[in-house]
């Protein structure tokens, strides 16, 4: 096939069955290849430890590679094949991720079948764990927890995420979203082999699951490919019967924005830190399946997605309070955060600065400027995914969870069609709910 | 018009170079089918280099700590305003990093290309620096400072390389320290820049969807020099051939103690291919010593010594050279014993040729990886030039290295009396 047909980076939907999408993006630019598999669960605090603990101990190896170091030899006569696996939290949804990339067949002249050898690892990874006394190794599930202890607890290293983090976990208590990536720490030590694997062996049966496959993989490959994800339901036969259901993936629950007004809350945290950490939470009131949303990506644009923006701008440029400073969606909940790192003595200066950004925004002073050039680098942005895989994946992923049908054509020209009221009017739905500040013990 | 390419049929890449008449050379990797068009403007000068004889002066000139980072802060500042503004506007993203060796400008961006590789020709080679813009932005870069000082990562990397050296100027953090910023003012960012951004010191790459020519024509128009600058004489400090120390430690709010710790080489050959040939044989030790296939590493993860954060790295640049690796630990002194022990045994029973040949058929792969994203060929292809290398030549590397010049490396390299451990700890 000519290279030049496959320039087009989009996910097509090439079948569906028990539960489980497979999409193929075809695209010739790359040298690798790559095969994603994401499982979908709700986020919620029974769960949230145990799915992270499942990746964990399915990575430690299979029945043919029982040990890691196994595996890492496999990967590495696979031209040094890149693994990896763990969970993404999107919203209110928790997401297992299982994922290899590998050189495409073209650069290793004399070699080929690395897309079998690679997706046969990551199915075996998946479906064919190592067992003890027909559950997991307890060897393994002890050593997983420990570690993922350690994960949970180490959030605190990166000062600047702990902030964004801190701010949202506040913000919404009582909620799911509160709920860490990870889970608790608590939550980890209740957790033995064999409970894990009865989990395990529910997330494979019911958690309704995705496969991308990107690059330059021939419709033969391909094939062969669904016929084996065919049988991963059924893997364990003995264990299948009581057919338990398979879920089906839904969008956006409308709970994660059933949030009426609240008062805004102030949190001040003390640690032994050099820098003051300010973080500010919204409530955008936008879910990412209305209309609006497209709005609200330029309005977060125009305040702090970039050095045009009037954060960057006003808190940085002209008041020299800070060298970071940003405004981001969490497009699943709805929700927007603004953080800056400034002198703790600065907290209130920064503060009535960043708050003023959005009334502005709110009042309507928008300079043509700040829109035209919102709109241009948003733009770029989303032609940007397109020259790396993991981010187109990401990006159909996304589209998954928030219940939308965008490719990256459709969602830039929705962009541009947002006009400077669509941004005022999603501003007056924007409100302050949590005021958090990581400060000096 | 003076130019080549080059053709790499077995990875599929080509390269074209021109050399201005001032002696600045243009590359230009197409990557068709890519959307992001991405062009760096480097600069010879880094973090490293604060004593330096400027061509024609007799005295060493001695700058403060910082001053190749804060001069990149300034330089995107221009008569007409912020030059951020006219990339953001064709919605581009402009850029910037100081490292210990070089600085470069940057941007990317998906249309007009033309344009935007205008601004970027014109303002590194129109600066326009005040008094008044230098104090705004010492308090930036001092919350730059700040940040980093709370980074764990970054300070038990720092504080191992001030293990390794007791003057070398790696030592110091790339940003330099809140008063050493203090000192910096307009005529010392003139100096510097005078001194280091003569094109003849400087490098231009661009990798995406472009034509070669049309580069090449907008270089050669937009040069404004075209007299060669004879060599700027870089001074750096007496370095004894021993290590500074061998543990260091700090207190920092973090969960569990985070290590880096390695080796610091004493006597290398910096330049050209032979340096590729280093650093390629010192991570490919690392790989097959402490790799995630080695004995060591799942015995250290078994124990729960170390976690997934582990990782290693070799730096090789003009005047420092050594590995890094490292992540979190609950007994990082354990994880040190344990590894130095191997290495020693190691030693007595020779490296394994069969895990020699695996590491280098793994390590072409991911090199071959990295060829996916052109911020990461430019990045590469940048470090490797000041090192008088091409990036491609790596690839002639991973060939033609020999199992007996990587056992050379190890016995030179893994010396426990150039090794150090530096330990973050909870407070």
């Amino acid at each position: 096939m000519q290279k030049d047909l496959l320039l087009e980076e989009r996910a097509r939907k090439v079948s569906s069955f028990n539960g489980i999408d497979v999409y193929q993006i075809r695209t010739g630019k790359f040298k690798t290849n790559s095969i994603n598999i994401f499982f979908h669960d709700d986020l919620k605090k029974e769960n949230a430890s145990k799915n992270a603990m499942v990746p964990a101990v399915l990575r430690r190896g299979t029945v043919s590679l029982p040990t890691f170091k196994d595996i890492a030899l496999y990967l590495e006569e696979l031209y040094g094949a890149s693994f990896d696996c763990g969970v993404i939290k999107k919203g209110e949804r928790q997401i297992i991720h299982f994922y290899i990339e590998f050189v495409s067949d073209e650069f290793i002249k004399g070699e080929d079948n690395l897309f079998e050898k690679a997706f046969n690892l990551l199915y075996d990874i998946i479906a064919k764990p190592v067992l003890e006394n027909g559950i997991f190794k307890n060897e393994y599930v002890e050593q997983e927890k420990n570690n993922l202890k350690n994960l949970i607890e180490s959030r605190i290293n990166d000062k600047v995420q702990y902030a964004v983090d801190r701010c949202y976990e506040e913000m919404c208590k009582g909620e799911p979203f509160e709920i860490y990536d990870y889970g608790a720490v608590e939550d980890v030590g209740k957790i033995d082999s064999k409970s894990l694997y009865e989990h395990y062996l529910n997330f494979i049966r019911t958690y309704p699951a995705q496969v991308y496959i990107c690059g330059n993989v021939a419709d033969d490959v391909m094939h062969k490919a669904i016929q084996m994800l065919e049988n991963l339901r059924v893997e364990n036969k003995t264990l299948q019967e009581g057919g338990k259901k398979i879920n089906v993936l839904k969008g956006v629950s409308p709970d994660s924005f059933n949030k009426s007004e609240v008062k805004t809350k102030n949190v001040t945290e003390k640690l032994n830190v050099n820098q003051g950490k300010l973080s500010l939470g919204f409530r955008t009131n936008t879910p990412p399946d209305s209309n609006d949303y497209y709005a609200l990506v330029v309005y977060n644009g125009i305040l702090g997605g970039g050095i045009h923006s009037k954060l960057f701008q006003n808190v940085r440029e002209k008041a020299s309070l800070a060298y970071y400073v940003f405004s981001r969606l969490e497009k699943f909940k709805g929700l927007m955060v603004v953080s800056s790192g400034i002198e703790i003595e600065n907290k209130d200066k920064a503060l009535d600065i960043i708050l003023d950004q959005l009334e502005q925004i709110r009042a309507g002073n928008i300079s043509d400027y700040e829109y035209e050039t919102t709109l241009n680098v948003i733009e770029t942005g989303i032609k940007s995914l397109r020259d790396n895989q993991i981010s187109i994946v990401d990006f159909y992923l996304s589209q998954t969870v928030a219940g939308t049908n965008d490719d990256f054509k459709s969602f830039a020209e929705k962009i541009r069609k947002v006009t400077k009221e669509d941004v005022i009017r999603v501003a007056d739905k924007i409100k302050l709910d949590t005021i958090y500040f990581l400060t000096r013990s | 018009m003076n130019t080549k390419t080059f053709e790499y049929k077995k990875i599929n890449e080509v390269m074209h170079v021109y050399e201005h008449e001032s002696g600045l050379e243009t590359f230009v990797i197409p990557k068709k089918g890519y959307s992001k068009k991405f062009a760096a403007f480097g600069t010879h000068f880094g973090s490293v280099n604060s004593e330096f004889v400027v061509p024609g002066e007799d005295s060493v000139t001695k700058v403060p700590d910082g001053v190749a980072h804060f001069l990149e802060h300034k330089l995107f500042e221009q008569k007409d305003g912020s030059i951020m503004d006219k990339f953001s506007e064709l919605g581009s993203s402009p850029n910037a990093y100081t490292g210990f060796s070089h600085t470069v400008y940057l941007f990317s961006c998906t249309d007009k290309f033309g344009e935007n590789f205008q601004l970027l020709l014109d303002f590194v080679q129109n600066p326009y620096i005040t008094d008044e813009s230098v104090e705004k932005e010492k308090g930036i870069i001092g919350q730059e400072i700040r940040m980093y000082q709370d980074n764990p990562r970054w300070r038990v990397f720092f504080n191992l390389l001030g293990a390794f050296y007791k003057n070398n100027p790696v030592r110091i953090d790339i940003a330099g320290t809140l008063e050493s910023i203090e000192q910096i003012n307009k005529d010392i960012l003139y100096k510097c820049y005078n001194t280091f951004y003569h094109p003849s010191n400087m490098v231009i790459c661009v990798v995406g969807d472009v034509d070669h020519n049309s580069v090449f024509e907008q270089v050669e128009k937009s040069i404004k020099t075209s007299a060669k600058m004879p060599e700027v004489k870089r001074i750096f400090p007496e370095e004894p051939e021993e290590i500074n120390k061998n543990y260091t430690e700090q207190n920092l709010s973090v969960s569990m103690p985070l290590f880096q710790m390695g080796f610091r080489d004493i006597r290398f050959n910096s330049k050209g291919i032979d340096c590729l040939k280093r650093e390629t044989a010192v991570k490919l030790l690392l790989e097959m010593i402490m790799g995630r296939s080695s004995e060591l590493y799942n015995r250290l993860y078994g124990e729960g010594l170390i976690n997934n954060t582990f990782d290693f790295d070799y730096t090789i640049e003009e005047n420092y050279a050594f590995s890094v690796f490292g992540g979190e630990s609950r007994d990082p002194v354990k994880v040190k014993d344990i590894i130095l022990d191997s290495i020693n045994k190691l030693a007595g029973t020779g490296l394994e040729k069969n895990v020699y040949e695996r590491v280098r058929k793994a390590a072409y792969g991911k090199f071959l990886r990295q060829l996916n994203s052109v911020e990461k060929i430019s990045h590469v292809f940048l470090a490797a030039y000041f090192k008088e290398a091409n990036m491609f030549d790596y690839f002639d590397v991973y060939d033609k290295i020999s199992f007996e010049y990587v056992n050379d490396i190890f016995r030179e390299h893994f010396n426990p009396d150039n090794f150090a451990l530096s330990v973050v700890n909870p407070v």
